[in-house]
């Protein structure tokens, strides 16, 4: 018997936002562009608006986007960022993928400091700047670079000096100083775009149930930026890619250690990989297992995919309760929607076997790594020098 | 004055109280420091804290007693364990211990102080692939010596990483010694970058080798783009 | 010139301003919006009042007979104050029955006690799945109990084993916004942990802290013997996080005394709630044109040796309208204010 208890609860219905404990700082983004400092980068009109953590409206952009690349995706997981580049395409809508584009470097500052404000505010800028000029929106793969991105934004702002400081830089590079209206994240706009996306699907995932592992820096780290949803977890924990999951129509699984890093660490997986693959293991990776048995964990990050994906294979040899298949949320949605799982997706760079969860999907990975294999001989005897996107749909 | 053992006696108390203060005039400081009544928060939701002698919660107080003997101590000893997940800026005082910590290291760096240089030892390679190509990580640094607890795909990767790369869709991906293809241009932008921010110099004081090679790249490069250098 | 004070609020501080009025000669009309006296305590239906744990509902009925068929006070229930206009000695209030035509009033001075709410733990910035799981529940959810003389697990009705309390829910937070101590949430806890080891001698209750404010003579009254007679145990270290495990709940904190990260079962969660201002109190602020502070309760700029005058002369304050307040500084309050209030309307006379 459980007890009715008429309690705060009935609140639940009409809940209101509180007014937001910290400042717009979108509002101070514009004021400086009042002050002739920087020029704000607009959202094009073409949007779609969601909704914050304190319940503030974000712009994301639908098209016309400038894919600021993740090195971890593209160098070690590269049908990460092909993936989501395909969403783009399967949907019809304009993106552009630079070469004027380095990497944010912030995987390098929060694991070595060598490094200063300056010269992360100056990358950071510099990107702007390239996006700017080629009248292409920026959208950040990367949770890091988002996240870093909107402490650098901060510091701009609260910091004139800085701001002085960076500004004649981009003026000896002759770059222009430009601030986004919004910082967004890829997995932002796969959120937004969702029910589009499941418009396309033509896999049945009604049997997948995934485990979500938010990114620290895409909801820790300025944390106001990052989506909620009260329809996802009672809007008190971000809702991308939880959305995604259910608006492809999977399920998804609890567990109690959601909140948990990965144990990516920064420097951590580069030199002290012990301690990476202990977290991922025992906190992550098992936990899922023995609370939801997923059949994937999916996640909006290049460290994240990274780490729980590679650490799991140590934990074979010492008998761990591992092997659960690590995809992002673009990949997900890419191959419910029919990608190729190797052309396009290119799961032969993940390294924990996913087969059992393609023959879940009700995919013929046999067939497919056959076609993808025949790709491969045709490049390596010369008859074609790339797979092109042609080819990944044909 | 410490309320802690002091650990760094050889130390004199000069030197680190102006480590401290350097630390204390970052202008991100005030922001990452409020007040702390150790509520413990940070601590439940840290990943180091549950591997390492770590504590976000100590950071926090050291920081907010001002105690120079036991922050030069955590600069020294504690601050390579952080994870900078920032999972600690859930503290209802608004407390960044991370954002503590990126800030300690710089310090910790620009000073080159002998612990700095330890933790990064064995990094020298990726702060040279970072800094002198833009991208981080690339496809060529998998190789199985490198990554040997994750098994034998990196070899499949290494073996294949020519061919895999070119079977990849995006144009900008068909690289294998940087994650895309970056253009020159923007490379020489990158490098005006870090003269005009003295990383050369932070560099310098952890790496004195990776210095005089970066430094030789980069003007190579800006010379011939008619830099000065 | 108008003799009236208008109270506003029918709560503790609004019943007692209203019977002190009385007590000494003067008159009162006191405004309730809901069809009954009583205010938070009884619509919350709070089961024992701290420290001394006598019963609640017999107090307010002690304090409801003193205002009912009184000559000098006219209660208008089930009414709300909508619009004023004039000056100290002087307003003219509007007055509605809920849904009815407005009434013109003549009023010398007003003493607002619209009082506060508690904090709804399921806003965005908490963890504490408080809409998704049942076990989790409030002060005020752990009273509703209490008032009937049980405490079970809302979820299956059983008893519990163990039962935690998390104090500081949406109090002495930077990040909500609510910077201030709630005051009275530390006694409430410890009062309510006890009734429950009385009720259950076999469950286990922990309160989990980051200061126990336990002022005066709350530490004897309650502190002590909840950890020296009922065994009510007590952590130093704030919960972060709770989630369902099985049938139970998963809380994660530090324990800081220890110094180590805690995993740990519990079977019903109380969340200590703090105090927000009321939306009758930010509503009346807006009527009367009166600053608020910066967490948006009524500023009272006389403090310390003034708690109860408002930034507007002629209109009072008492209770939890101005802030976090107990039962004690509420009826305290209310007295000095239906000072003020009477003497205004007399010198104005």
């Amino acid at each position: 018997m459980s007890l009715e208890l008429p309690v705060l609860k009935e609140r639940r219905a009409e809940r209101k936002n509180a007014p937001p404990p910290t400042e717009d700082v979108r509002e101070k983004v514009f004021e400086i562009e009042a002050q002739g400092d920087w020029i704000v980068h607009r959202v094009p009109d073409d949007h779609v608006e969601v909704f914050t953590k304190y319940g503030r409206v974000k712009k994301i952009p639908r098209q016309n986007l400038w894919h600021h690349k993740s090195c971890g995706q593209c160098g070690h997981i590269p049908g990460y960022s092909t993936a989501i580049f395909w969403l783009m395409r399967k949907l019809g809508l304009a993106y552009e993928d630079p070469t004027d584009q380095t990497s944010c470097t912030a995987w390098n500052y929060y694991a070595s400091a060598t490094s200063n404000a300056a010269a992360q505010a100056g990358v950071a800028m510099r990107n702007f700047g390239a996006a700017y000029e080629a009248g292409n929106y920026p959208l950040i793969h990367c949770g890091t670079s988002y996240g870093h991105y909107k402490e650098v934004r901060e510091e701009l702002i609260h910091d004139p000096e800085l701001r002085k400081q960076v500004k004649g830089i981009m003026e000896k590079l002759g770059k222009p100083f430009v601030m986004p209206e919004e910082i967004v994240h890829y997995s932002e706009w796969v959120y937004a775009m969702r029910r589009e996306l499941a418009n396309l699907k033509v896999l049945d995932f009604s049997d997948i149930t995934a485990t979500v592992h938010p990114a620290c820096h895409y909801h820790k780290l300025v944390v106001e930026d990052a989506i909620y949803d009260r329809d996802i977890y009672d809007g008190q924990r971000t809702a991308v890619v939880t959305a995604v999951v259910e608006a492809l129509g999977a399920n998804i699984g609890e567990y109690s250690t959601w909140y948990d890093c990965c144990g990516f660490g920064f420097r951590h997986i580069l030199v002290e990989r012990d301690f990476t693959r202990s977290f991922a293991i025992e906190r992550k990776i098992e936990v899922m297992k023995k609370e939801a048995n997923p059949d994937v964990v999916l996640t909006h990050d290049t460290g994240c995919v990274t780490t729980l994906d590679q650490s799991q294979f140590a934990g074979r040899a010492h008998d761990r309760d591992v092997g659960i298949p690590v995809l992002s949320d673009a990949q997900f949605a890419a191959l419910a929607m029919g990608a190729h799982p190797y052309k396009v997706c290119q799961l032969h760079w993940h390294n924990t076997d996913n087969k059992p969860l393609l023959e879940k999907m009700g995919i013929d990975h046999e067939s497919k790594w056959a076609e993808f294999e025949e790709e491969l001989r045709m490049i390596e005897a010369g008859e074609k020098e790339f797979l092109t996107w042609e080819d990944a749909d044909g | 004055m410490t309320l802690a053992p002091n650990t760094y006696t050889d130390i004199p108390y000069e030197e680190k109280a102006k480590l401290i203060e350097e630390v204390m005039a970052d202008h991100r400081y005030g922001e990452h420091l409020y007040g702390c009544y150790e509520c413990g928060i940070c601590v439940a939701a840290c990943p180091s804290a549950r591997f390492y002698d770590f504590s976000p919660r100590k950071i926090a107080q050291a920081a907010a007693r001002q105690d120079v003997e036991l922050m030069y101590e955590q600069m020294n000893d504690d601050v390579w364990n952080c994870s900078q997940c920032f999972s600690c800026t859930r503290c209802p005082r608004g407390n960044n211990p991370g954002g503590i910590i990126t800030v300690l290291r710089e310090v910790a760096v620009r000073n080159g102080l002998a612990s700095a240089r330890d933790a990064l030892e064995g990094y020298g390679r990726v702060v040279y692939k970072i800094m002198s190509t833009g991208t981080q990580v690339s496809p060529d640094m998998l190789q199985p010596n490198a990554f040997p607890d994750w098994g034998p795909h990196v070899k499949a990767i290494s073996d294949n990483v020519e061919t895999w790369r070119k079977a990849l869709p995006p144009e900008t991906l068909h690289t294998t010694s940087t994650a895309w293809n970056v253009d020159e241009k923007t490379i020489i932008e990158l490098y005006l970058i870090w003269q005009a921010t003295g990383v050369m110099d932070m560099i310098g004081e952890v790496d004195e080798g990776l210095h005089m090679i970066l430094e030789d790249v980069m003007e190579d490069v800006l010379d011939e783009a008619g830099y000065e250098t | 010139m108008a003799k009236d004070v208008l109270i506003v609020g029918g709560g503790p501080a609004g019943l007692h301003a209203a019977r002190n009025i009385a007590d000494i000669g003067g008159n009162a009309i006191l405004v309730e919006q809901r069809d009954v006296l009583g205010g938070t305590p009884d619509e919350a239906r709070y089961a024992a009042l701290t420290p001394h744990l006598e019963s609640a509902q017999d107090a307010l009925d002690e304090m409801r007979a003193a205002v009912i068929d009184r000559p000098e006070i006219d209660l208008r229930l089930g009414s709300t104050v909508l619009e004023s206009s004039g000056k100290a000695g002087d307003f003219k209030v509007s007055v509605a029955k809920n849904g009815g035509e407005a009434e013109q009033l003549d009023v010398g001075s007003v003493i607002l006690t619209t009082g506060f709410q508690h904090f709804d733990p399921g806003r965005e910035t908490q963890m504490y799945g408080y809409y998704e799981n049942p076990d989790v529940i409030t002060l005020v959810d752990a009273e509703k109990m209490l008032s009937k003389h049980e405490f079970v697990r809302p979820s299956n009705g059983e008893k519990p084993e163990r039962v935690a309390f998390i104090q500081c829910v949406g109090s002495r937070d930077r990040r909500l916004g609510n910077e201030y101590c709630s005051k009275v949430c530390c006694g409430i806890a410890s009062k309510e942990a006890i009734e429950i080891r009385k009720l259950l001698p076999d469950t286990k209750v922990y309160i989990f802290y980051i200061d126990m404010r336990m002022y005066g003579y709350w530490e004897n009254q309650l502190y002590w013997p909840a950890q020296e007679e009922h065994n009510v145990i007590y952590v130093r270290g704030i919960v972060t996080e709770i989630l369902k495990r099985g049938d139970r709940l998963l809380m994660k904190g530090e324990d800081t005394t220890m110094g180590r990260p805690m995993e740990v079962e519990m079977d019903v969660i109380v969340l200590s709630v703090g105090m927000e201002p009321s939306a009758g109190t930010r509503e009346m602020a807006r009527v009367f044109d009166i600053e608020k502070n910066k967490y948006g309760f009524i500023h009272t700029p006389g403090e310390p040796m003034d708690p109860v005058s408002t930034s507007v002369p002629g209109v009072y304050v008492a209770g939890a309208a101005a802030g976090p307040k107990d039962i004690e500084d509420s009826i305290g309050m209310a007295s000095a204010a239906a000072m003020k209030a009477l003497a205004m309307v007399r010198s104005a006379g």
